[in-house]
């Protein structure tokens, strides 16, 4: 079992040795000289730790807040176009910051739908952090609650407890792991944030990770900047250690028993999940929707720059490099989360690339490979490494769910181990396995950090012209961008939709 | 057939078999019969390769399989939860084996719908598993592991969760095959029903270790411990000796007893009457016995002799 | 399908690099050419560009400090006069001249061979003032009195070469402590400070649905709205506010690397990016103006005024000073308020 184990683990530790910690190593050595601890006793720096760590903590436990609750009425009611709103509950994740952002100030902001401005205010910020990270946590939420067998929660209710008192007594058990896992990547996202909280909260709630990009980027203070990722990673590692240690108690559901989910009945339960599916909207759709509005305006002579061929060119590399990274992140997902079920180390790890600073892993990479740094299979495998860890993510909680007994019973049949693997287990994963493809699908679309990395304009992806068109001033541009924008929400659900289509034994599954 | 020589496993520090050693022949069923959670499983699991032992060795027709890996062994399983494949359908999961064995996919599909017809599936080939009854996912979980025509089958308390008329006609099932493919079977399980209804021999593990084995006859004839005795279903077990129901002779001229306890069974009356020496005996005693009589009630009295002869001493 | 994609890629990337010569050209990442252009240089000079896009200037700049022992590209396009001195001091650009052209008199940029230059200045949106009835502010200083509260968005320095270029004006113009005293006082007064360009122009100018009025930008970027308009105006919606001491002049050129290969090439694309072709086509692509004298402007930039004066701290502060300067307008404008 062991030694069956070991050896898939080698193929994702052998990346994340060349694609992180070598580069990451190699940018430290070189600003080694300079290594100063007094940068942390800069109070500004203290200050904006502070201020990353605080802001992260309180996103996590805001969407907790309000997720949580929306994951169980997703969960627990049927409703029409359900399944489609689980996908769409990803497209946030695809949408470029300033897009994202233009989208939330066309609501809020000084001229906004809503009629109240509230550009710079904490309660954009807030709200700006919920539009990209409430999806993670209802979606991990909704994954764990459908795991509680039926029979379970009839079980508890018919031993007298209220639906609340079940709730605690009998899901939250079994979710805490899956919103554990969700929690921690919040964390991470928010800690080394970049974007959209800083877009509409101000300037002054930039995270340490802009402070270690305008060292490296801007300033070549390789010394502060290494003195500071090293925190940054250490602080990421301990809360991916704690998830991982929780995850440790991950219980071992039936997968039999299909979960209840039944429509809305009376209307106290109607209420609630029209009170929910609001929350939803407003939190996570309405930028969305305001950024189609705002394109749908376009004249016809924009409209027919779609037709154009670097948005063709650029819907062809979106495409081909989504799959590309998409490929190699189902390999290295998979041997990652499949090994990391016997060691705790190697379940925190799945969280190293969250954990790093993106920029100092691109200079890093530079750095080590410089004869590569234009490559396209550097570019794939860094969108693969910022995409992976949500495939590994799947793997991992769904080997947790697989009862022994299905591969030992292949096992006796004749399968030898990689048959029974590629029989048995894999088609059981499959379904979360979809799930981490989906997000890791979103990665590998939206920008992220590969904007860090070096590029070619042939390798112009639909984020980066949305970015170029935005560059320039003119309604023409702006129209355009935004019409990009549509175009790319449409080309990621369409993904979503194929990656996680239902299959015939696991509709019910999700 | 199969030969189990000597095997020791522990788990965690605790010594789950310690030198077991059995025999099973060419054709022949053995219920390895013994108290729940006592490491019958496990030697299951070792014969079927899914784990290797401290210390021992299996060989099945003469040939060492200790470190030969499951697939290799031509040994199935019926697991205690059937273990099926939820992913497939039901000729899916009755086809598997042969796909691994190299059967091309549609031959395959067409033998196990035959083998699902034999067991008395026909026309559910394509079921879900998840709406599959108790008592068919019993017979696609003996329709897979039989389908391959194993050198051997190992049975895991496969009974455990039916209702027992379902269980009464699935034994029966299970036994029709096993003598009409001519299987050698090695079934585990806690119950001693089971196994006196399958097997040819029984062999009793206590505590890691074969007490005691033979014929379900012989075992009931001279049962090697009080534990023993106790465990194949004695009521009356004492020190050194158990007295079994045909020693009790009821009828006039046996001496009169008092009736302690009288509790109700389905076919009759489990009675306990003060015996010699102070020993409380309990008898089942149905209708016919009590011709005539009524029901026993605590305060009366019963005419039971005891046949000495017929009492088991260890 | 898609591992055939993906095999045809590497083909087609190995398939480039089989060919006899690759000039590597790295640029910051608002180049754009027209494509005939580029394709034209290539035949002429029988080798395939190979353009790497490396990032903001400053970023792409540290890009080819770090990999100065393994240079990454041959010839250097975007180093304006706020990096020229790091970059020479770094000591990774070998001596670069054109014959091609005179260079303007505002255009020059010791160390590098100027392709462009522009101004750096103050947009406003002209609806928002003739609306709001408020005359322009008439100097910096008017904007940190109550009148203009709350109208002014800059971009962060450390961030983004436009903020960081307004930042240098303001310190040219008033000495270090002067110009950091007036950014206390607009912080005071409710300046926005935002993380780039985009963010700024798209988000906080009140032309694109933000509240500001007035937005750190170039000062052909009036011209670029006429250009880039929807339907076809006859005049822009928005204009430059040229202050004294809020504009800058920036000066872009182009360079050969230090242990770059092609030199015959790579001087080729110099003249090339000097050549009239690309002096004429840069203009509606980059929105800069020509670095050669005697270029024809395009009719477009009649809508974009040329200030006449500008702000430039030396060369050598701007390379030893900078990042001090950042650093200290981080924590006086972005800790203390916004």
């Amino acid at each position: 079992m062991n030694r069956s184990l070991a050896l898939p683990a080698l193929l994702p530790l052998a990346f994340l040795l060349l694609m992180v910690a070598a580069p990451l190593a190699r940018l430290l050595q070189e600003g080694h000289a300079g290594f100063s601890l007094a940068l942390l006793q800069d109070s500004y720096i203290q200050w904006r730790l502070l201020w990353s760590a605080g802001q992260a903590l309180a996103t996590c436990a805001l969407a907790l807040l309000i997720g949580l609750p929306l994951a169980w009425v997703l969960a627990r009611f049927d409703f029409a176009g359900r399944r489609l709103l689980l996908r769409m509950l990803m497209l946030p994740f695809v949408m470029p910051t300033l897009v994202a952002g233009m989208g939330v100030l066309a609501l809020f902001g000084p001229h906004g739908v809503a009629g109240v401005n509230l550009q710079d205010t904490p309660w954009l910020l807030l709200y700006g952090n919920l539009f990209y990270n409430l999806p993670l946590l209802v979606r991990a939420g909704v994954d764990g609650l459908e795991q509680v067998p039926a029979s379970r929660l009839a079980v508890a209710r018919t031993l007298g407890a209220s639906p609340w008192r079940t709730f605690w007594r009998v899901e939250w058990p079994v979710v805490r792991p899956w919103l554990a896992s969700a929690l921690c990547l919040i964390f991470l996202y928010c800690f080394a944030g970049f974007g959209l909280a800083l877009l509409l909260g101000g300037q002054r709630y930039a995270t340490v990770e802009v402070e270690i990009y305008t060292l490296v980027a801007y300033e070549l203070n390789l010394a502060d900047a290494g003195v500071l990722a090293l925190l940054a990673l250490g602080v990421g590692a301990a809360v991916a250690l704690a998830y991982a240690a929780l995850e440790r108690g991950i219980t071992r559901p039936q997968r039999l028993a299909p979960t209840l989910r039944t429509p809305a009945q009376g209307w106290p339960q109607r209420l609630l999940l029209a009170a929910a599916l609001a929350v939803l909207a407003l939190c996570c759709l309405l930028p969305l929707l305001a950024i189609v509005w705002r394109a749908l305006q376009a004249d016809a002579a924009v409209w027919a720059m779609l037709a154009e061929p670097e948005v063709l060119a650029a819907l062809g590399n979106t495409l081909r490099f989504a799959s590309a990274a998409l490929l190699l992140s189902l390999l290295l997902g998979l041997c990652h989360g499949w090994a990391a079920q016997r060691w705790l180390a190697l379940r925190a790890l799945v969280f190293l690339p969250f954990m790093v600073s993106p920029v100092c892993l691109a200079f890093g990479l530079l750095l080590l490979y410089p004869q590569y740094s234009a490559s396209v299979g550097l570019l794939i495998a860094a969108y693969a490494l910022l995409a992976y860890p949500f495939v590994a993510k799947g793997v991992l909680s769904a080997a947790a769910a697989l009862p022994p007994q299905l591969p030992q019973a292949a096992r006796t049949l004749g399968a030898t181990p990689w048959r029974s693997f590629c029989r048995v287990s894999l088609p059981l994963m499959r379904p979360a396995l979809r799930r981490g493809l989906a997000f890791a699908a979103a990665t590998a679309v939206g920008e992220f950090a590969v904007s860090l990395f070096l590029s070619r304009p042939e390798w112009a992806t639909l984020t980066t012209l949305i970015y170029q068109h935005l560059g320039r001033p003119g309604a023409a541009n702006l129209q355009l961008a935004l019409l990009l924008s549509c175009l790319l929400m449409l080309f990621a659900l369409l993904a979503f939709v194929v990656i996680e289509w239902p299959e015939k034994n696991h509709a019910r599954a999700d | 057939m199969l030969e189990l020589i000597d095997l020791s496993l522990s788990y965690a520090g605790r010594a789950l078999l310690q030198g077991v050693s059995l025999q099973v022949a060419a054709g022949e069923t053995l219920a390895l019969l013994g108290p729940s959670g006592e490491g019958k499983s496990s030697l299951l699991s070792l014969v079927a390769g899914l784990q290797r032992p401290d210390a021992g060795r299996v060989q099945l027709a003469g040939q060492d399989i200790t470190r030969l890996p499951p697939e290799q062994r031509h040994i199935a399983m019926m697991f205690q939860d059937h273990a099926l494949f939820p992913h497939l359908d039901a000729a899916a999961n009755v086809a598997f084996g042969l796909v691994e064995r190299g059967t091309g996919k549609l031959a395959a599909r067409q033998q196990a719908v035959q083998m699902l017809a034999a067991v008395g599936l026909a026309g559910r080939e394509a079921a879900a598993v998840h709406t599959l009854s108790g008592g068919e996912r019993q017979r696609v979980a003996l329709a897979r592991a039989l389908v391959c025509q194993p050198r051997l089958l190992l049975l895991d308390e496969p009974f455990s969760s039916l209702d027992t008329h379902l269980k009464q006609q699935l034994l029966a099932d299970v036994r029709r095959h096993l003598t009409a493919l001519q299987v050698p079977a090695l079934l585990v399980t806690h119950d001693r029903h089971e196994a006196f209804a399958l097997a040819q021999r029984v062999a009793i593990l206590q505590a890691g270790r074969i007490v005691q084995h033979g014929t379900p006859q012989a075992i009931l004839q001279a049962p090697a411990s009080a534990w023993v005795a106790r465990f194949v279903g004695l009521d009356n077990v004492f020190d050194d000796h158990a007295i079994p129901p045909q020693a009790f002779v009821l009828g006039a001229g046996q001496p009169r007893r008092d009736i302690i306890a009288v509790e109700a069974q389905a076919d009759g009356w489990r009675v306990t009457v003060a015996g010699d020496g102070g020993q409380a005996w309990q008898l089942l005693l149905g209708v016919r016995e009590l011709a005539g009589q009524g029901a026993p009630c605590v305060g009366q009295q019963l005419a039971i002799g005891l046949d000495r002869r017929q009492v088991l001493y260890w | 399908m898609l591992k055939k994609s993906v095999l045809l890629l590497a083909l087609a990337g190995l398939s480039l690099s089989a060919l006899a010569a690759e000039l590597r050209v790295m640029t910051h990442s608002s180049f754009s050419l027209p494509k005939d252009r580029i394709a034209e240089f290539e035949k002429q000079n029988g080798v395939k560009l190979s353009i790497v896009k490396g990032g903001d200037a400053g970023e792409m700049l540290n890009k080819l400090i770090l990999t100065r022992a393994n240079p990454i590209a041959d010839v250097v396009y975007g180093i304006d006069n706020t990096l020229i001195a790091k970059a020479s001091a770094a000591g990774i650009l070998a001596p670069t001249s054109s014959k091609v052209g005179r260079t303007e008199k505002d255009a020059q940029l010791p160390g590098a061979v100027a392709v462009d230059y522009g101004y750096v200045t103050l947009n406003y949106d002209k609806a928002w003032f003739a609306k709001a009835k408020l005359p322009l502010p008439a100097t910096l200083d008017d904007l940190t009195k109550p009148a203009y509260k709350d109208l002014l968005v800059v971009q962060n320095p450390a961030t983004s070469s436009t903020g960081l270029a307004f930042l240098l004006a303001t310190i040219a113009d008033r000495g270090e402590d002067g110009a950091f005293k007036w950014w206390e006082k607009v912080r005071d007064n409710g300046l926005k400070v935002n993380k780039g360009w985009s963010e700024a122009y798209y988000t906080d100018f009140s032309r694109n649905g933000g509240s500001r009025p007035i937005v750190v930008s170039y000062a052909t970027s009036p011209a670029a709205e006429v250009f880039y308009s929807k339907e076809k105006i006859s005049e822009s919606p928005t204009a430059n506010l040229l202050l004294k001491g809020g504009v800058f002049l920036q000066v872009e050129g182009v360079a050969l690397l230090k242990g770059g290969k092609e030199p015959q090439a790579a001087q080729a694309f110099v003249d090339f990016l000097r050549s009239d072709g690309v002096q004429t086509g840069l203009q509606t692509k980059m929105w800069m103006y020509p670095a050669v004298a005697g270029t024809a402007i395009d009719p477009v930039f009649a809508h974009a005024q040329k200030p006449a004066k500008f702000s430039n701290p030396s060369l050598a502060a701007m390379n030893g000073k900078t990042a001090g300067w950042v650093s200290r307008w981080n924590r006086l404008v972005v800790k203390q308020a916004n």
